[in-house]
């Protein structure tokens, strides 16, 4: 069964960093790996919160549930977000400050314990 | 009953004096009207501040639409989020929509085009209105305050309700003090006025915020005034201009002073306090003009 993850990221993409913040991230790099941890595809969706008014954080959880996204990789949601995240049951790794491709080793180690 | 006359008070800037001109003008109005005086600065009303008032009287919460959802009828078939403007419903895998509550403005798209009657028609509290009967420094009016819960993330649906509620119990002059700004929430305030006063003072930063209230002003299609608080502290050659490019009918002079200070500070309106102050006089002008021009 192939996982989902999805990367809060600015232009998108595995060479891109990760996003300053998350319900307005421009985009989501979206990657399916297998169990094995092998990347099976990488595509990048806009992130609709990043033009919103209001209710961003909630509006790019709505995103991610729509894609099926199993974990999120960004920095630290918002309240809105978090909560959104939570009752999505869509798991959270924050990790600011990192490489999108830094995050996705990290994310691996994290899934292999 | 909606009131013979509206005059509404706004400036653009913050702290140049709204509330000081709108609590002094109420005063000298009741003399001869029955005056609501609404304070409609809902994120920090302060006019009961300045009259001296002890407490404000006649609590009523401020209630705006929040969706619940009928788990029961619910097909999750998503037209509530899509509609929602604010973000304010998020539909989990699985799950009928949650609302948040917070962000929800109470505007009821939902509730309207849930094909399956779905919504059911829930209430959130994000203001309270008070009505304080004034009895004091010789004078009797109301006064009408909003008073957000802080935090809120919407203003305008709070003020709107309790502008309407201004409307609908006053019955000869209603003042409106808004808040500082340009934004929906002063427009809002200022619906149906018969006169704008603008409050400014003689700073760059003060013409430069009096200029955009100006422009409101002159959209919504309303006389103005302009009143120029703590004169003598700048220039006013450049306001003068500002009046002519947006109509300004008249204008008036507050001195800076020392008066102005103590009162603030005593809570008492300066026409009671010091009523030979040149700053009082200032507003027996501005009162006198009312009279003859608006009343």
């Amino acid at each position: 069964m192939p996982t989902r993850i999805a990367f809060a990221t600015n232009k998108g993409g595995l060479e891109d960093n990760i996003a300053d913040r998350f319900g307005r991230a421009p985009t989501f790099t979206i990657v399916d790996i297998d169990d094995e941890g092998r990347i099976l595809s990488v595509r990048v969706v806009e992130n609709p919160g990043a033009k919103a008014g209001s209710g961003a954080g909630i509006r790019a959880v709505q995103k991610l549930v729509d894609l099926g996204v199993e974990i999120v990789v960004g920095p630290s949601p918002g309240p809105n977000a978090y909560m959104a995240l939570q009752q999505a049951g869509i798991k959270i790794f924050s990790l600011p400050g990192l490489t999108v491709k830094e995050a996705f080793e990290r994310v691996l180690k994290e899934l292999r314990k | 009953m909606p009131p013979r006359i509206q005059i509404s008070i706004t400036g653009g800037k913050g702290g140049t004096g709204k509330s000081f001109v709108a609590v002094n003008l109420a005063t000298l109005l009741a003399k001869k009207h029955r005056v609501l005086l609404a304070d409609l600065d809902l994120e920090a009303p302060n006019d009961h501040i300045l009259l001296g008032l002890e407490r404000l009287e006649n609590e009523e919460p401020v209630k705006i639409f929040l969706p619940f959802i009928n788990y029961n009828k619910c097909t999750r078939c998503g037209v509530c989020v899509k509609v929602c403007d604010t973000g304010a419903l998020l539909m989990p895998p699985r799950s009928p929509p949650i609302v948040f509550p917070r962000l929800c403005s109470g505007c009821m798209a939902c509730y309207y085009t849930c094909p399956y009657n779905a919504i059911i028609e829930g209430g959130h509290i994000i203001a309270y209105s008070y009505l304080t009967h004034v009895r004091k420094h010789g004078v009797e009016f109301k006064l009408l305050t909003g008073i957000l819960r802080p935090g809120e993330e919407h203003v305008p649906p709070g003020l709107a309700i309790v502008k309407d509620k201004a409307r609908r119990i006053s019955d000869d002059i209603l003042l409106v003090d808004t808040g500082a700004g340009t934004g929906n929430t002063i427009s809002i305030a200022l619906q149906y006025s018969d006169l704008v006063i603008a409050v400014t003072e003689p700073t760059p930063l003060g013409l430069h915020d009096l200029e955009s209230i100006l422009e409101v002003v002159e959209g919504l299609g309303y006389r103005s005034w302009v009143v120029i608080n703590r004169y003598g502290i700048g220039d006013i050659e450049k306001h003068l201009e500002v009046f002519k490019k947006y109509r300004v009918e008249r204008y008036f002079k507050i001195p800076y002073s020392m008066d102005a200070v103590e009162s603030y500070v005593k809570g008492i309106p300066i026409v009671v306090y010091k009523p030979s102050s040149p700053v009082s006089r200032s507003f027996y002008e501005i009162h006198r003009a009312l009279e003859d021009e608006v009343l």
